[in-house]
């Protein structure tokens, strides 16, 4: 959005550099796919193992020939990346070249085999959930000018909170309640710290994790595993949305989910208008830039900041209580595992706004449900190599975007009022 | 510490023993009856893996061995739990520090901390569960499980069950005491196809590479793929990780139909999903690790291997539960026969020979 007053030459040094991309995907492309002996034909099923309205027929694509038109395609980009480029839509395109690339692998990948993509693209947005609300805080806190990374701790404590407070009261609407209430009070901790008592943010945002793993972990083992009542939470059921669930491909991904992932694409619609078209979201996005201006127009900062990191620990506690309430119903210590730095990085790949947050966190949902459905189809590459794909791909993405990032700029600086 | 997590699976574990197994009421009866605080002055410690000691599976079926050592011969006992691979080695040294008489260390991935402590402690006697090391040493007893046995069962029981035509399943991470379990489950599918010409196919599994988690703790990872597996046309599925297996249940209750087998104990007792629970591959942890700690109490420890099978009831295949109606006859009488066969070796359970 507020990148494209590049220079000319630097726009095209940019373009160059995206040119070899497109040629480095060009050759695995070709070097490693097209050169594939592992079967003629790739076979993608459309259909819902559970049934829908009407049968699609699977989607059976000859590999090689398949291949080489994606390359053809990848190609063509890259000549005009190099030479007349394409301008403001530059990074749009190096996005087309990454999903042409997809194609061509799931292509390879199911290769003399079979691959769900219902299984696929359900799997991929069940898993951005968590990533997306936990991004979503981020994306609040920061651009009200607090540095929030204690999205994990936020994580953990709303999902222990939420499982017992869902076992206690046998009811997930509850449950859900405790697991935001957790957020907060995480959110609380961080907020008091860092603008009332102007704390350094990310050591602050360090020990809250630490403190939240570690109250969690220790309640863990000395209350919920002598007491299995308290652990056992009611979760919220799949919801299939009448008639629309029934469409083949799109309603079992879009409309057979559960009630946290309507609620999270709820949540970034509403934030996004939020956030971009409000007085609420100006005022909010006005004390994360240099705050002195929004005192003057006597806008409060510090009780601004104060509301933005309590909202966001709403939707990290959300985010939390997905593990226990919906992934599992259980609590088991450290569950989260790690996935509230992913939410970071989902963040800043998203550019701080919650759209952008979304679609890094489907980015990141996508290539987590990838490891898994790649061992189906017993790709030539070992089982434990493939688990790391996510990870591999957060440091790609990253590595790949964040340097032409720019950082709300009051962004983890206390504000004295003077 | 210890009561809080020992009391309430306690009473669960001691009838889950009783009922299951009988070589160990013949323990009870000679130990308990006659001197009931024989081991008053002895200590059990246990060193788990990563899935931590309530994980309703692997951990807590070896914790439940010393927890009836407790109960039967009043031995003191201990647990510390292990949060990450470097724990494993001053885990161990904390309990060589403590004089336990038993420390007993649950799981392959602790096989090298163990054996090294073993051989720079030459008087302390140690136990470990599924790990057999090249050489002997006279205070470290190996117990292994031939689980690919039960699971031969488990596999012939899926094959006969399915609706799709499909089976799955899936491990923790790729090692030998995880996918033993696939092996005999791959197998028995295959026995199965060819006693009655059917075509069942085993998704998560082909005898060398297959699906994994790649730990033993995220259940939300253990959800994921069971959907994909059920996706895949599965509709039984065997995972073989631990606690993550409960994603799997959790899975098959979005999904709306399907069943599963449980492994190490009998996961229609041990987890609130009772009535998804087709049968479940036993590895009788407690048994052995149990008759350890009364060996050292009696003085009659010795390391070297012990293999659970079959035969000794080592490993074994839980009742059918709720599906009892459903198991059709005839498998149910062809079972006994292929116990009798795998422990003569008439009946292979190597997937590579079908």
């Amino acid at each position: 959005m507020s990148q494209n007053t590049l220079a000319p030459a630097a726009q095209r040094r940019r373009e160059r550099r995206f040119g070899l991309f497109s040629l480095l995907v060009l050759a695995v492309m070709l070097g490693v796919f097209a050169s594939s002996t592992r079967g003629a034909q790739a076979t993608f099923i459309l259909n819902d193992a559970r049934g829908q309205l009407f049968e699609l027929p699977d989607l059976i694509l000859p590999v090689v020939p398949t291949v080489i038109v994606l390359s053809a395609l990848v190609a063509g980009i890259a000549a005009r990346q190099f030479t007349r480029g394409f301008g403001s839509r530059a990074v749009v395109i190096v996005g087309v070249v990454a999903l042409l690339f997809v194609i061509a692998f799931l292509t390879w990948a199911a290769a003399g085999g079979q691959l769900s993509v219902v299984g696929l693209l359900r799997g991929s947005l069940a898993r951005a959930t968590p990533i997306a609300f936990g991004a979503m805080a981020g994306v609040l806190c920061e651009r009200a000018g607090v540095i929030n990374i204690a999205i994990e701790g936020q994580f953990l404590a709303g999902a222990f909170t939420a499982a017992v407070v869902s076992s206690i009261a046998g009811n997930p609407w509850v449950g859900l309640f405790g697991g935001i209430s957790a957020g907060v009070l995480v959110a609380f901790m961080l907020a008091g710290l860092s603008i009332k008592f102007q704390a350094d943010q990310i050591v602050v945002g360090v020990v809250l994790i630490v403190f939240a793993t570690g109250v969690t972990s220790f309640l863990n083992t000395q209350v919920l595993s002598g007491n299995p009542q308290l652990n056992s939470p009611t979760r919220f059921a799949s919801i299939a949305v009448p008639v629309l669930s029934e469409i083949p491909l799109i309603g079992p991904v879009l409309f057979r989910q559960s009630l946290l992932v309507f609620g999270m694409i709820a949540a970034v619609i509403v934030l996004q208008y939020g956030l971009f078209q409000t007085r609420w979201g100006l005022r909010l996005r006005s004390v994360g830039e240099p705050p002195k201006a929004a005192d003057t127009v006597g806008i409060h900062v510090l009780a601004t900041r104060y509301k933005a990191v309590l909202l966001g620990g709403v939707l990290a506690g959300i985010g939390g209580s997905w593990w226990t309430l919906d992934a599992v119903g259980q609590f088991s210590r450290e569950m989260t595992g790690g996935r509230g730095f992913i939410a970071l990085a989902a963040m800043l790949v998203g550019r701080y706004s919650p759209v952008g947050a979304f679609g890094a966190a489907l980015i990141f949902g996508f290539s987590d449900q990838l490891a898994t459905s790649l061992q189906l189809l017993r790709v030539p590459v070992p089982s434990d190599l493939l688990l790391t794909a996510p990870y591999l791909v957060t440091i790609v993405v990253v590595a790949g975007l964040i340097g032409r990032l720019r950082v709300p700029a009051a962004d983890g600086k206390p504000y004295v009022k003077q | 510490m210890l009561a809080a997590c020992g009391e309430a699976p306690d009473d669960d574990v001691v009838t889950d023993v009783e009922e299951t197994d009988p070589v160990d009421d013949e323990v009870d009866d000679d130990e308990v009856d006659d001197e009931p605080a024989a081991g008053a002055d002895f200590r059990g410690c246990l060193v788990t893996d990563q899935g931590g000691v309530d994980d309703a599976s692997f951990n807590e079926t070896a914790w439940a061995g010393l927890q009836q050592a407790e109960a039967d011969l009043g031995v003191d006992i201990a647990v510390l739990e292990s949060n990450s691979e470097a724990d494993f080695a001053p885990n161990i040294q904390a309990f060589i520090d403590q004089d336990c008489d038993l420390i007993v260390t649950v799981g392959f991935l602790l096989g090298e901390a163990t054996e090294e402590a073993a051989i720079a402690n030459p008087d302390q006697d140690f136990a470990i569960v599924d790990y057999a090391f090249d050489d002997d040493y006279d205070n470290l007893l190996e117990l292994v499980f031939a689980t690919e046995q039960a699971g031969f069962l488990a596999g012939y029981v899926a094959a006969s069950m399915t609706e799709t035509g499909t089976i799955g399943t899936f491990g923790g991470i790729n090692i030998p005491p995880v996918t033993v379990f696939m092996d005999g489950y791959l197998a028995g599918a295959s026995y199965y196809n060819d006693e009655f010409g059917t075509d069942v196919e085993v998704q998560g599994w082909d005898g060398s590479d297959g699906l994994f988690t790649g730990n033993f703790e995220s259940q939300d990872d253990g959800r994921n793929i069971t959907d994909t597996l059920l996706q895949a046309g599965a509709d039984i599925i065997m995972p073989v990780a631990g606690p993550v297996g409960l994603g799997t249940a959790t899975a098959i209750e979005d999904f709306g139909e399907g069943k599963m087998i449980w492994v190490d104990t009998d996961g229609y007792e041990s987890t609130q999903f009772g009535e998804l629970m087709l049968t479940s591959v036993m590895k009788n942890m407690d048994v052995a690790v149990y008759d350890a700690m009364a060996a050292v109490v009696d003085g009659t420890f010795e390391g070297g291997l012990y293999v659970g099978t079959l035969e000794n009831d080592g490993v074994g295949i839980a009742p059918f539960h709720d599906f009892e109606d459903e198991v059709p006859q005839e498998v149910k009488d062809a079972i006994p026969g292929l116990i009798d066969g795998i422990i003569a070796g008439e009946v292979s359970v190597d997937p590579a020979d079908y």
